[in-house]
């Protein structure tokens, strides 16, 4: 029991400030994918001439491991663009580029399956397609993939571990750190896991419940 | 300048509609009078829902006009005689003077019943809050639903939803009503209601256009019945002329089979 109290306990406020930062670069990583998984579903759906890019872009974001995308996003684009400037913008990035490109698949198929009559109900009453989209269609997209959107927050929080190989002082990072001084791994990198595991499993009954709540709300989905 | 006064509410001028090789209107036309009732008829596949949908531009027609009170939904006609064909957005406020209710209701199951009424009041007519929100408790009074406001439509019977869906409708204040189908998708047992509520309007002196399989109600509510044949007009009149002593052979035989 020493050797969890010496190596754990005594160490919670390093663990604490690397949770906070996984906290943080998820939070932040996410909001940024769910952001750009819309408007990436809603050029591929409805803007003709960026329909091909967007699939392009959609399929490259699925399509590649998060490690190369990292390293991808924080080698080659300040090269190119100037941008990010740090590790910790560069690991956002990366873990946002990943989810967008399967919140996009998810938006697109919550758009479609929503019937063509939800549509002409509200354009039968004059509505506009911008504000049938926003007021008719969204609300009821949000509804029906909410537990897929939960889900990819808990993917983007395992991801995220990857951020300390650039350097981003995360959970994980700071945990492998405690591990380099005391070379003591068992307890640490086991306590580690347990916070990984605690959290998703409690961002995912957070998740069950809220899909649970609207959908007894709604009747809507199955 | 169309003239309100003189012109019909509704005036479909020679109306075509083909979808790729397959025409299904092939030119209809016909006019509406205010506050008369117009039934329209006929087989599976004859066209009587693209015909209404014509009406409020859910399908673009191919050729020919839809006037609301004289005027053009889908061109504006200049004073020089020049045309241009109008936006979304110009069609979208000539639907707000077409109410349209639904074979499948097509209710909003995220809103509430009071917010699937007061929906458009607000955001389309851009009526204050609690003016649209008095509006819709008097249209739901008027589909004997007021008690329902608060509910969710997946929680309603068929015929409850339907009535919210014409409660709906009538929010806009609409100059004409049109039905397609209103009942079809109902249990025997829920029809009447719907029935009730539409005799109801026509008694009040609802414009209507009305696409039913329901020919006792035609012919008892309408003041004018059409009976659509392959894309056309194969009889019209009085709905006891078409019931009783049709013209066309083709309408008797639908008539008869019918009644089997
Ligand atoms: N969007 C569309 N694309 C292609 N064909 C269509 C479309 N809408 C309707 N049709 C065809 O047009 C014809 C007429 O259809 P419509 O729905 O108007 O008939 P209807 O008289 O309303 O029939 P019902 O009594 O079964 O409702 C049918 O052959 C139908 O398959
Ligand atoms: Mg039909």
């Amino acid at each position: 029991m020493g050797n969890w109290e010496r190596l754990v306990w005594n160490q919670r406020n390093v663990l604490l400030d690397g949770f906070l930062v996984t906290l943080e670069i998820c939070a932040i990583a996410f909001a940024v994918a769910v952001a750009a998984g819309l408007g990436l579903a809603l050029l591929r759906l409805y803007v003709r001439p960026l329909r091909w890019p967007a699939i392009m872009w959609i399929e490259y974001c699925r399509a590649t491991p998060i490690y190369v995308q990292l390293m991808w996003v924080n080698y080659v684009w300040p090269e190119i663009l100037g941008w990010p400037t740090t590790f910790y913008t560069a690991g956002w990035v990366a873990l946002a580029l990943q989810s967008s490109g399967y919140l996009a698949e998810t938006f697109r198929t919550g758009i479609e399956n929503i019937g063509r009559g939800q549509r002409e109900a509200a354009y039968a009453v004059g509505m506009s397609p911008l504000l049938t989209f926003r007021r008719i269609i969204l609300p009821q997209v949000l509804v029906t993939i909410a537990p897929s959107i939960v889900t990819q927050f808990t993917v983007i929080v395992k991801s995220s571990t990857l951020v300390s190989v650039i350097t981003v002082q995360d959970l994980m990072f700071q945990s492998q750190r405690l591990v380099n001084v005391w070379f003591e791994p068992i307890e640490i990198l086991t306590a580690t896991a347990a916070i990984y595991i605690l959290f998703i499993f409690a961002v995912s009954a957070a998740g069950k419940a809220l899909a649970d709540r609207l959908r007894l709300r709604y009747g809507l989905g199955t | 300048m169309a003239d309100p006064a003189g012109a019909p509410c509704v005036e479909v001028v020679d109306l075509h509609k083909r979808f790729g090789a397959l025409e299904v209107l092939r030119g209809v036309s016909f006019a509406v009078d205010r506050g008369s009732v117009v039934s329209i008829i006929g087989a599976s596949g004859s066209g009587k829902s693209t015909l209404l949908r014509c009406i409020n531009y859910l399908e673009q027609p191919t050729s020919g006009e839809v006037r609301i009170d004289g005027e053009p939904i889908g061109i504006e006609r200049r004073a020089d005689g020049s045309e241009r064909r109008r936006s979304m957005r110009e069609i979208g406020r000539f639907r707000r003077d077409l109410g349209m209710v639904f074979q499948q209701f097509n209710l909003w199951p995220h809103l509430t019943v009071l917010g699937n009424v007061v929906e458009a009041p607000i955001r389309v007519r851009g009526l204050p809050r609690r003016q649209a929100m008095e509006l819709a408790r008097a249209c739901l009074e008027r589909v004997q639903l007021s008690e329902k406001s608060s509910e969710y439509p997946a929680r309603l019977s068929g015929g409850q939803q339907q009535r919210v869906a014409i409660a709906r409708a009538l929010a806009m204040q609409p100059k004409v009503m049109l039905f397609d189908e209103a009942t079809s998708s109902l249990d025997p047992e829920l029809t009447g209601e719907v029935l009730e509520v539409m005799r109801g309007l026509a008694v009040d002196g609802t414009t209507m256009i009305v696409v039913t399989h329901e020919m006792g109600f035609a012919r008892e509510v309408s003041d004018r019945v059409i009976f659509l044949h392959g894309g056309l007009i194969e009889e019209e009149g009085p709905p006891a002329q078409v019931f009783g002593t049709p013209r066309s052979e083709r309408c008797r035989q639908f008539l008869a089979k019918l009644l089997h």
